[in-house]
């Protein structure tokens, strides 16, 4: 088995686990994460698999718990972002000119403003729940894929089938859906892979900055209140480390899975001949 | 057929500096219904940017286009869409003219699909179209990389057919195959010529193709027709220079021996 | 003296439909200062012939037989050995130049890298062989264009940067492949004359399916199809009386000729026919074509062909 292979396969065995306990968590966990589950700041033991916290609450369960808001958030940035992304790139590179020339002003423009100090901004002025959050980052974060994506698109709009196409009398919509989308495919894949692992650690981030929506418990903010309550110096390692490590494997498993698909991402578009 | 009278196609790079290029410059031409025109000349004359300014897929900018007594020039595009049908174009490169990721099959049910035929009929369309340009059955689910440039330029002209059009352009169809395939689909285009009564605008640098295919032949040169005539009257005996010029040069590139030994 | 000799060669590759035959026990020979044409179709398998001979083939090739060079089997050799080899003393001018040329380095550079990797000059001199090089492939402005890019070039001038490439170290042996497709005739014209001269001094295997160019280029002539060569022999002889039914196909299917057709298409290199690989498409195909599969039989010292008619 090839390296790229196997690369390949581990990473979405690791991803899948992932996903199975951010869907079947509440048949996982012992206890329900918010509530008292014993003393406080106990010790791993048989019925606390990571101790508990400066709440009494069961950090296991947390943990379980955990993978469900990281996921969504990363999901959802990453299918909007992915969307609009694509959409405008699409737009921007079949029909050039000055459509083109306008979008791509327009997008150097909104690029220069930095969007995790402004997420910031918004998360600390309208503390948005989880939901809204996804959206937001998904708005703010779609910019950065159009420059690929549209520059796929321009030589594929070269080929001539685009034209035989035109010249058949297809509509410019039926022509960008059903003849450039499915081109992009492998490209759009990897970007929406890359952008939810962006966001997930971005979603971590947030929550560590204490922005995180406190009705959802996510790994960001468990770091944070290990931080607070003195994990370092009390030594709570299982308190400081176990959502830190999550999020490390997850996002290796994202970007391991992109790069085995980067030798997908060139589209066989032509082919020597013997 | 076709009346093309005056045509020019400007192209201009530059926002404050205007670099005009006169792609095509001053264009007269006519076709009859069923006639086939050559258009010869060098690369970078102006034929393609003609053959596509005719189907308006480029933007005229002086003269008239004039289709089947129907002027076309400034029609607005959900108009020219309904004449599209009519009038389609068939390109060089064989490998890019298909998408890659669709079938046979689905190449050729696609036109289909477009005209409105019913579902019901399409298997049986295709299957038809695919007879008619030499191939067979087994290729339909088949890719484009998985064929050779011949059977994909064989491919192209089912898709085209399809449409049932009056008017074929065909640009430079054969420069990008083999000596023995190009034989093969000069053959082919020449027999559903005439079969179907096609009308023909036949596009090449070369010469000896353009007066095998041609009834007519226009020698375009630097945007602008320098000579109309017959294959025999242009290969004969050529009036302008650069015609003299290209004819000279198709005669020197022959190979001597002429008799066929077995 | 025999620069190259190949001896019952057969390459294949495996793939999803099955393995593509795309060798069949090819023997052919080069002398020293000859210039051999291997013509046929796009798909017979003569580029995998060339790389074959440079190994530059995907390693999952099957390869069998001996391909010797100046009495060396290349393909016992081991890869540091061949590339010490390649560029040196075998040469190679790769199809399509549009997507040969490395977009962002310039057209001196690329030239300099083989001089460089080969005779260990420094970027200074070897660059400065790279524009002499240019002027010998006729580049007007040569000091100039060294500097410029692929892209700045138009197609027939990137030609003529190719055959620099594979021309910077002297090479003994070099193998043209499809150097004119895509050229208009004006362009063809001058690329095949520069091709005509190196050819004069140096052993040259030129694969091409452009029937003129081989003409006036070539001492000898070898046919192949489906993955065999079915013809062999002087130019003048293979070109004013061929032996296969399929050489004279190609030959009727030229413009002066009248661009008559061959029937059919050629075989899939998967799914190979029993007997006589051309019996489909051959106009006098008899029984025997289809029970027995044709050796290559010598009609005279100068013409070998491999058909039954001939038996």
């Amino acid at each position: 088995m090839s390296k790229k292979n196997l690369a390949m396969r581990v990473s979405i065995a690791i991803f899948a686990i992932y996903l199975l306990i951010a869907l079947f968590a509440p048949l996982l966990t012992p206890y329900d994460p918010f509530i008292i589950a014993g003393g406080i700041y106990e010790e791993p033991s048989p019925e606390h698999l990571l101790g508990t916290n400066d709440l009494a609450q069961d950090i296991f369960s947390q943990l379980i718990y955990g993978t469900r808001a990281t996921l969504l958030l990363g999901f959802t940035g990453a299918i909007l972002s992915v969307s609009i992304g694509t959409a405008i790139g699409i737009v921007s590179g079949y029909y050039g000119g000055r459509v083109d020339e306008f979008i791509t002003r327009t997008l150097d423009i909104v690029m220069t403003i930095p969007t995790f100090p402004l997420l910031l901004v918004m998360m600390m002025f309208f503390t948005p729940g989880i939901y809204v959050t996804g959206i937001l980052m998904g708005l703010l974060g779609s910019a950065r894929g159009v420059r690929v994506i549209r520059s796929q698109v321009l030589s594929i709009a070269q080929m001539n089938f685009i034209t035989g196409v035109k010249v058949m009398g297809a509509s410019d919509l039926y022509v960008m859906a059903k003849h450039v989308l499915p081109n992009l495919l492998s490209l759009v894949t990897v970007q929406f892979v890359f952008s939810a692992q962006h966001f997930m650690v971005m979603g971590i981030g947030l929550g560590f900055l204490g922005l995180g929506d406190s009705n959802v418990i996510d790994w960001g903010q468990m770091i944070d209140r290990a931080y607070q309550n003195g994990g370092v110096i009390n030594g709570l390692w299982w308190w400081l480390i176990p959502p830190g490590m999550a999020v490390t494997f997850l996002s290796l498993s994202l970007a391991l899975f992109g790069y085995s698909m980067e030798d997908e991402i060139n589209p066989r578009m032509k082919l020597t001949r013997i | 057929m076709i009346e093309i009278t005056d045509l020019k196609t400007t192209f201009s790079t530059g926002l404050f500096k205007k670099h005009t290029i006169n792609a095509v410059d001053g264009v007269s031409l006519h076709i009859k219904k069923g006639e086939t025109l050559g258009l010869v000349g060098e690369s970078g004359c102006g034929k393609t940017t003609l053959g596509k300014t005719i189907l308006r897929l480029v933007e005229p900018s002086a003269g008239t286009i004039c289709f089947d007594n129907q002027d076309i020039t400034r029609l607005s595009m959900r108009e020219m869409r309904k004449i599209r049908p009519r009038m389609q174009m068939i390109f060089q490169d064989p490998d890019s003219s298909l998408n890659p990721r669709m079938t046979v099959a689905e190449s050729i049910a696609e036109p289909l699909r477009l005209a409105g035929t019913k579902k019901q009929e399409i298997p049986k369309r295709v299957e038809e179209l695919l007879t008619l340009v030499g191939l067979s059955l087994e290729h339909l689910d088949r890719h484009p990389y998985e064929l050779s440039g011949g059977q994909n330029q064989r491919v192209v002209l089912a898709r085209v057919l399809a449409l049932e059009p009056d008017f074929i352009i065909a640009d430079e169809p054969t420069s990008a195959l083999d000596v023995s395939v190009q034989a093969q689909i000069l053959k082919l285009i020449r027999d559903l010529k005439d079969e179907l009564g096609l009308t023909c605008l036949f596009i090449s640098h070369d010469l000896m193709v353009v007066r095998h295919m041609s009834d007519s032949i226009a020698v375009m040169g630097q945007g602008k027709i320098v000579e109309i005539g017959t294959p025999d009257e242009i290969f004969e005996s050529p009036s302008h220079p650069y015609t003299k010029d290209l004819v000279s040069f198709a005669k020197n590139a022959v190979l001597p021996y002429k008799k066929e030994s077995k | 003296m025999d620069i190259i000799r190949i001896k019952n060669l057969n390459a294949g590759f495996p793939t999803k439909r099955g393995l593509v035959r795309a060798a069949t026990s090819v023997d052919l020979t080069i002398r020293e200062g000859e210039c051999l044409g291997l013509i046929g179709e796009s798909g017979c398998g003569k580029t995998v012939l060339g790389m074959t001979i440079m190994r530059l083939l995907q390693p999952n090739t099957i390869i069998s037989g001996e391909i010797f060079y100046k009495g060396q089997n290349l393909l016992a050799l081991k890869e540091e050995e061949m590339r010490k080899l390649r560029g040196k003393e075998l040469g190679m001018i790769l199809q399509n130049s549009t997507t040969s040329l490395n977009p962002v380095l310039s057209v001196g550079d690329q030239i300099a890298e083989g001089i460089i990797l080969h005779e260990g000059l420094r970027k200074k001199e070897a660059r400065e062989k790279a524009t002499e090089l240019l002027e010998k492939v006729q580049i007007k402005n040569a000091a100039v264009m060294s500097k410029r890019y692929p892209h700045e070039f138009s197609g027939g001038m990137r030609e003529r940067a190719m055959i620099a490439i594979a021309l910077a170290c002297s090479p003994s042996f070099v193998i043209a492949d499809e150097p004119t497709t895509g050229l208009d005739n004006r362009t063809m014209k001058g690329v095949i004359s520069l091709l005509a001269e190196v050819a004069k001094s140096k052993s040259m295997l030129f694969i091409t399916h452009d029937l003129a160019a081989a003409f006036e280029i070539c001492d000898t002539i070898a046919v192949m199809y489906a993955g065999e060569i079915v013809e062999w022999g002087d130019v003048d002889e293979v070109f004013s009386a061929p032996l296969h039914p399929y050489t004279s196909g190609l030959l009727n299917s030229l413009p002066e000729r009248g661009f008559i057709a061959i029937p059919g298409s050629s075989p899939s290199l998967i799914d190979l026919p029993g007997g006589c690989r051309f019996k489909e498409r051959c106009a006098c195909s008899e029984e025997r074509c289809a029970r027995a599969h044709p050796l290559m039989k010598e009609i005279s010292s100068s013409h070998k062909v491999r058909c039954h008619r001939y038996d």
